[in-house]
């Protein structure tokens, strides 16, 4: 159970690291600079203008929306300078020793699509010389439809809505737990820098204490997880239905899916709150530690899950969807690509959770025996054998 | 409250921190542990609080009819060696966190933060961050954390360090407030006329030892069983006859006129007395009284085998 004390705790460490304000500015800024990229892309759009291209007489090439072509009389050094001069041109099309050759000014994003219309043209040219016609052509050009059929029926598809949640899942749980790493290295790390532990030691156990911290800064990263959906959330819907006009449609979202991410989320977040606050507890002086970097070990799971994605049914992604220390990723990604039973989700997440307890309890045992040592850093071998241990505290 | 040390040993790796240690503290007592650095002052308080345990021997807390091995935390309000606060946070959120982290609510904690603060001078600081103040007036606000909560013991582990002379007597006038308050105080210095004014009782340690122990009159009696006598004339002094004197077992001469006779052991003052005044007529004569940090000196010079000044080094 979490004492009322542990609450203290995690209530102060969650305020010491809110400042509203800040906050408030920041995802502000994060949607005013997400505005001006979206402003930014619409503007230098090259696709919505209209390019004249000069083509040699010879080429008779249809106009399409984006390109206008000419065939100018002048001779080809005129259209030259009048390119380089940035008049009359964007592009001159000419054809040298055999070849068809393309000015432009400097590279633009619009050239490859040019390419294209012109690659277009000059293939149904070729097309009349072998005395095809246009029907014939154009099923030349078509690829040969080739389905894919999964015949394991629990397979829900490549590309489900379910899956993108997963994915936005498996980005918010990297962005809380780059929150709760910096917040938890600080914090504790702080705290003995600052020689407030012996202090604390005396009011409240090992154990409270890191309850509270744990508990605290899972908030924490709960809470830049929320607060990153919410922006992502407006933005979309800013985007969706002010700018492009479509009506608010969430019928996509598989619910069923969804409740089973939060407990695996949040079991998740609070294992990596405990693993970081106990190394984070054995680290004397951040300053001269390599602990600190251990911490990152959290991060792992977010990357096997995405290197066993495109096997949702093979035998890595269903090892790892056991694992406890990779479960709270793995799973939700799994389940959101093939049907998995209610059981070895309930199972899975028991799992989870009996760890989390065992993480707990272990960031309890290192910070008490990491504050005997007496500035004296524990060793890996140390924080092993405190791992192992069955000895009550 | 009743708190009995019973030879307690502690070591860590090679060292004997703790050596057979025992004493007892009685309720209401303003107890001091006195000793050099390494003592094992330290050590003891640390056993105290409960953050680690004895190796050999046994520590026991008796209150309201129950026995512990360690001072329950809801009794005790400590001032660690090692200290700190939040410095980033302002005075009144640090000592309302400790408060409620002891089970005050805001209300009653914000109360006593009142008084406290007006105690040490620091209600017009309260909003202010902890980094913003002196070390001595931080040092202060960790006093008032300490008591905040009005444990029943006080473990103050150096808190004279740190603090100057005005400070310091306010220190003892805090002291004082608490053992008026009922609360037993058991505290670590080396600031002898401090503890000189304060302690009931105390002990003195070196090397994890007890060197001597009880009232400042019963350490006087232990440290110092050789009475001094000053004496001063308008004429020089008879050197060798002092020394002849069958009582008097050293003699310092100061000035050919002010001399310092130490006498033996036991030895009956009065009749020594009578063969000084039959023979010299002196300017002014005084029994010499040790303070506490001469026979603080003395007992660890005996300790150690070293002289006084020595021990002083």
């Amino acid at each position: 159970m979490i004492s009322r004390q542990s609450l203290i705790v995690a209530r102060w460490e969650f305020l010491r690291f809110f400042k509203w304000k800040q906050q408030l500015i920041s995802y502000l800024l994060m949607l005013a600079v997400m505005g001006g990229v979206f402003a930014w892309v619409y503007l230098t759009d090259e696709s919505r203008q209209q390019y004249r291209i000069a083509v040699p007489g010879s080429v008779v090439v249809q106009n399409t929306e984006q390109f206008e072509f000419q065939r100018p009389s002048i001779d080809l050094s005129q259209q030259l300078q009048q390119l380089r001069d940035h008049q009359t041109w964007h592009a001159v099309l000419s054809y040298q020793d055999g070849s068809w050759v393309l000015h432009t000014g400097a590279s633009s994003k619009w050239l490859p699509q040019l390419e294209q219309v012109l690659q277009s043209y000059f293939q149904l040219q070729r097309a009349g010389d072998f005395g095809l016609t246009d029907a014939q052509l154009t099923e030349l050009q078509q690829p040969a439809p080739i389905e894919r059929s999964f015949l394991d029926d629990d397979f829900k598809g490549e590309d489900t809505p379910e899956k993108m949640i997963a994915f936005a899942v498996l980005i918010l749980l990297l962005i809380g737990l780059s929150t709760a790493f910096g917040q938890i290295l600080m914090s504790i790390t702080g705290e003995k820098q600052q020689r407030v532990t012996e202090q604390l030691y005396a009011i409240l156990t090992p154990q409270q204490w890191m309850d509270g911290k744990v508990l605290g800064h899972s908030l924490s990263a709960l809470k830049a997880m929320l607060t990153t959906t919410l922006v992502m959330l407006v933005f979309f819907l800013v985007v969706s239905v002010l700018v492009a006009g479509e009506a608010m449609d969430l019928s996509w979202l598989n619910w069923w899916v969804i409740l089973w991410l939060i407990p695996f989320a949040l079991a998740g977040v609070l294992l990596c709150a405990c693993f970081m606050g106990a190394i984070a507890a054995s680290i004397d002086d951040p300053n001269t530690s390599g602990k600190g970097v251990v911490m990152m070990v959290t991060w792992l799971p977010l990357l096997f899950t995405y290197l066993v994605i495109d096997s949702p049914s093979g035998w890595a992604m269903t090892l790892l969807s056991w694992l406890p220390v990779t479960s709270f990723a793995v799973m939700p990604v799994r389940m959101s690509m093939v049907e998995v039973p209610w059981w070895q989700l309930s199972l899975s997440l028991a799992l989870l959770l009996a760890t989390v307890y065992y993480m707990r309890r272990l960031g309890g045992r290192i910070f008490l025996r990491g504050m005997q040592m007496y500035g004296k850093e524990p060793s890996w071998g140390d924080i092993m054998r405190w791992a192992l241990s069955r000895k009550a505290d | 409250m009743q708190l009995r040390i019973d030879a307690v040993t502690k070591q860590y790796a090679t060292v004997t921190a703790v050596n057979q240690v025992s004493f007892q503290i009685q309720s209401g007592e303003i107890f001091a542990l006195l000793g050099p650095n390494g003592a094992g002052k330290s050590s003891i308080i640390r056993m105290l609080v409960g953050m680690t345990k004895p190796d050999a021997g046994s520590i026991s807390v008796c209150y309201q009819d129950q026995t512990f091995h360690h001072v329950p935390r809801r009794l005790l309000g400590y001032l660690p060696e090692d200290r700190g606060l939040y410095g980033d946070k302002s005075v009144e959120k640090n000592l309302l966190f400790l408060a409620q982290l002891h089970g005050l609510g805001k209300t009653e904690a914000l109360s006593r933060m009142d008084h406290w603060l007006e105690v040490f001078e620091l209600t017009e600081r309260r909003h202010d961050d902890l980094k913003q103040l002196s070390k001595g007036n931080q040092q202060k606000v960790q006093l008032i954390a300490a008591v905040l909560h009005k444990p029943a013991l006080v473990i103050l582990d150096e808190p004279f360090s740190g603090l100057d002379p005005i400070n310091q007597e306010k220190v003892v006038d805090f002291l004082k407030q608490l053992k008026q308050n009922g609360m037993t105080v058991i505290l670590s210095a080396h600031q002898m006329a401090m503890v000189e004014k304060l302690a009931d009782r105390m002990v003195l340690m070196a090397k994890g030892e007890v060197v001597l122990a009880g009232t400042l009159a019963e350490i006087r009696q232990q440290a110092q069983p050789e009475v001094q006598i000053q004496l001063s004339s308008k004429v020089p002094l008879p050197a060798d006859w002092l020394r002849s004197l069958e009582a008097v077992t050293a003699v310092e001469m100061h000035q050919p006129e002010q001399a310092l006779l130490t006498l033996q052991r036991d030895a009956e003052v009065g009749p020594v007395l009578q063969q000084l005044l039959g023979r010299i007529e002196p300017e002014q004569i005084a029994m010499q009284k040790p303070d506490l940090h001469q026979l603080y000196l003395n007992a660890m010079s005996r300790h150690q085998g070293q002289t006084p000044q020595e021990a002083a080094a």
